[in-house]
């Protein structure tokens, strides 16, 4: 008789301090000249407009920015999710523009934004 | 997966304003959206204005991102009600609301109105307060009650009143019965689906509550406007394809059931 093999599960209730969001701004009029500064400030902005000053001194950071498309991806702390996802979403202008934040990716594991299956596109080589 | 419906997307007469906002829904992941005609009768009879077919707008419907069948849309009706309110029959709407401004229609619409959805003021203060028994009167009878959001991101006034008029609504109905939809007048005013549900987590909503405002409670209300056109829902009529009528044989007398007794 065969010992049945052991294995061992590791659970993790909270794997990691941090949330990564991925995101993108949608303008009504085609894209902007926008700095990443000014992306920031802008996100700065909205959480100040819904949670005041208390609000918009949480700290998030900007980590990549993509100029042409208008995306990137920011890290909060896990207490902050929900105030700087709620703030993203009703956000609704930029400089008398109507614009909108498209959240993409949410997840706590960094790894998981580099790959999304929505914006998959498979190449030439589909079939065998 | 979850199936998330957006349920008020305001008509309007620019066609391809409507096909713009259906399409930027499909590719948020809504698999379903209404397009909600206001009306606000002033006299007694004013004439409910009929919904243009819905395949008017589109020849063929865009695909819901996610998935592969394509964004359904139905035709929706809300009455501003500031007056009396006569029940009409609804038959060219797959779904009815109202939109009460005093505390008695309020009552009213909550206990007997034959209605879907019950809309809640976005734009104003509430003028009345809401009250425990009629709220759980309508929760019994499965009639839901709406936050429109679309309101907040336009402008920051209104934002407060949104905000102010959904926390009230959910500590008294505790969380039940709520669905929460955009209220778009622009494709730019849509939002995703996860992200409505956590603007419901900013409303003092559980989570569960909170991702089911988008997802099941609107199947709820969708089912329970289909079971408006029944007998209770468990009767109803649907037009039978015309089949050519047999002749029965006749059973000789012997042979039929003897359900007398001799």
């Amino acid at each position: 008789m065969e010992e049945p093999s052991k294995f061992e599960q590791y659970v993790y209730k909270n794997a990691s301090v941090y949330h990564y969001m991925k995101i993108s701004l949608v303008l009504e009029n085609g894209n902007k000249y926008i700095t990443d500064a000014q992306f920031k400030q802008l996100i700065i902005c909205g959480l100040k407009d819904l949670y005041g000053e208390v609000g918009a001194s949480f700290p998030f950071d900007l980590l990549k920015f993509d100029q042409n498309k208008l995306t990137g991806i920011l890290r909060v702390y896990n207490s902050g999710l929900v105030k700087l996802w709620s703030a993203l979403t009703l956000l609704g202008t930029y400089q008398n523009e109507a614009c909108a934040f498209r959240v993409m990716q949410v997840s706590p594991f960094l790894l998981a934004l580099s790959g999304n299956s929505r914006e998959l596109q498979f190449g030439d080589q589909l079939t065998l | 997966m979850s199936v998330f419906m957006d349920l008020n997307i305001i008509s309007s007469n620019d066609k391809n304003r409507l096909k713009s906002i259906i399409e930027t829904a499909a590719h948020l992941g809504y698999s379903t959206v209404a397009i909600n005609y206001v009306v606000e009768p002033q006299q007694k009879k004013q004439e409910i204005p009929k919904p243009q077919s819905v395949s008017d707008i589109f020849d063929k419907f865009p695909i819901v991102q996610g998935k592969s069948s394509p964004i359904k849309v139905l035709n929706r009706l809300t009455i501003i009600a500031s007056d009396k309110f006569t029940n009409v029959l609804f038959i060219y709407f797959d779904l009815v609301a109202v939109y009460p401004k005093t505390e008695k229609l309020f009552h009213a619409a909550c206990m007997t109105f034959d209605v879907d959805i019950i809309c809640i003021a976005v734009a104003e203060k509430q003028p009345f307060h809401f009250k425990r028994a009629p709220v759980n009167g309508a929760i019994d009878r499965g009639v839901f009650f709406e936050t429109c959001y679309a309101a907040a991101i336009r402008d920051t006034t209104m934002r407060r009143y949104t905000i102010a008029n959904a926390i009230s609504l959910m500590e008294v109905c505790k969380g039940k019965n709520i669905i929460m939809s955009s209220g778009a007048e622009r494709p730019l005013e849509l939002r995703g689906p996860y992200d409505i549900a956590n603007l419901g987590l900013v409303f003092s909503l559980s989570e569960g509550d909170a991702k089911a405002a988008v997802s099941t409670n609107c199947r709820a209300v969708l089912l329970h406007g289909e079971t408006r056109a029944t007998a209770s829902g468990v009767v109803y009529t649907m037009k039978k394809p015309k089949t050519p009528q047999k002749q029965e044989e006749e059973s000789p007398v012997s042979k039929k059931a003897k359900t007398e007794l001799s």
